[in-house]
């Protein structure tokens, strides 16, 4: 099993000029305290939407990859992204979802990835390029270098611990808006305005 | 000139280059047109809170896109515009086929309708019934300007006198 913190500086560290999208709860707390930055889009809410969220701006920006970080509860309560990511097809998506078999934040109830739910095979049949499921750091590293370079729309479902972070973006859902668009270059005009 | 044309181009006039649906019989008479338009992109969805997302998506990188839904279909997009849309202050503009006003013949289709207003005016989002072609451009244009000049979610809700409903 994966430590879901020490994977989350895993992808940190390895960020340069993607586009990257989080689902609510710990997979947004999780990278925020990982490292934090301008092209990250932290949804405080929303939950199954994040999938859907980073399908458009797959759309909107092809040549950028973009990868969505999300939770095996979420993923399951939006399973109908997983459907539009398959028909579209963009090739610059890639999602990985954290699966501790749990709803970490509700109560640690169990998940259906605990039971029945395997999404790595979902996906395969949903016309997703390729998708894998790893169990271990090293294989984690090795998959995410594999998923932010090769062509997608990809999966990696990681098996996580409940290794839960204790930090949170700020409370400024429009500001993270405006400091996402702008730092890969989607302002308006008329939005523009100096920094510091 | 037919209704969906009128509308179609006014969304066009605004800058809207992507149209994200859930299929519907009324709004067919647009997608069908900007099927044979190479300028619109069309983005069919198989539920209407992951066309929030994906117009959110869009619009984080750059893109205009509308979202066109069936008013019956609204509360299942209530989550993602609670808390994706209206806080993160994107605009969203959405054109809303009605489902359950005049000329309706299926009972199940009433209760949403009655529920549409409501609910954008509790989640502070500005709606406009159209009732008639000669309105709808500048309602569209409007809706359009002020969804993104004012970063907010605005509905035009495409009233059955404007369309002919679901004769069923």
């Amino acid at each position: 099993m994966i430590d879901r913190q020490a994977a989350n500086r895993v992808v940190a560290a390895r960020l340069t000029h993607e586009l990257v999208v989080t689902g609510l709860g710990n997979a947004t707390f999780d990278l925020f305290q990982a490292g934090d930055r301008a092209r990250n889009f932290y949804t405080w809410g929303s939950m199954g939407v994040a999938v859907s969220v980073g399908l458009g701006l797959a759309l909107a920006r092809p040549d950028d990859r973009v990868l969505v970080l999300e939770g095996d509860g979420a993923v399951l309560m939006g399973l109908s992204g997983l459907v539009s990511v398959g028909r579209f097809a963009p090739p610059n998506l890639a999602v990985i979802i954290w699966d501790n078999q749990r709803l970490g934040l509700t109560g640690g109830q169990e998940s259906a990835t605990a039971v029945n739910a395997d999404l790595a095979a979902v996906v395969r049949d949903l016309g997703w390029a390729w998708s894998e499921r790893v169990e271990t750091l090293e294989a984690f590293r090795a998959t995410l270098d594999r998923a932010l370079t090769q062509p997608g729309p990809s999966l990696v479902v990681a098996r996580v611990g409940q290794q839960a972070g204790s930090a949170r973006p700020p409370r400024r859902p429009a500001a993270l808006t405006y400091r996402f668009r702008r730092a890969i270059g989607s302002l308006a005009p008329e939005e523009q305005m100096a920094w510091e | 000139m037919h209704w969906a044309e009128i509308a179609l181009a006014a969304l066009k006039a605004s800058g809207v280059d992507t149209l994200v649906y859930v299929p519907d019989i009324i709004l067919h008479e647009i997608l069908r047109r900007a099927e044979t338009d190479s300028a619109v992109r069309l983005v069919p969805m198989p539920r209407e809170e992951d066309g929030v997302g994906v117009v959110c998506g869009l619009y984080l990188g750059g893109r205009r896109a509308a979202l066109l839904m069936q008013n019956s279909g609204l509360g299942n997009a209530a989550n993602a515009l609670a808390s994706l849309a209206v806080p993160y202050e994107i605009p969203l503009l959405m054109l809303i086929s009605q489902r359950g006003g005049l000329g309706e013949w299926n009972p199940v289709q009433v209760p949403m309708q009655l529920a549409a207003r409501p609910l954008f005016d509790s989640l502070g989002i500005p709606h406009y019934t159209v009732t008639a072609p000669d309105d709808l451009d500048r309602v569209i244009r409007g809706a359009a300007k002020l969804a993104y000049d004012t970063g907010r979610g605005v509905a035009v809700i495409l009233d059955s006198r404007l369309t002919g409903g679901n004769r069923g």
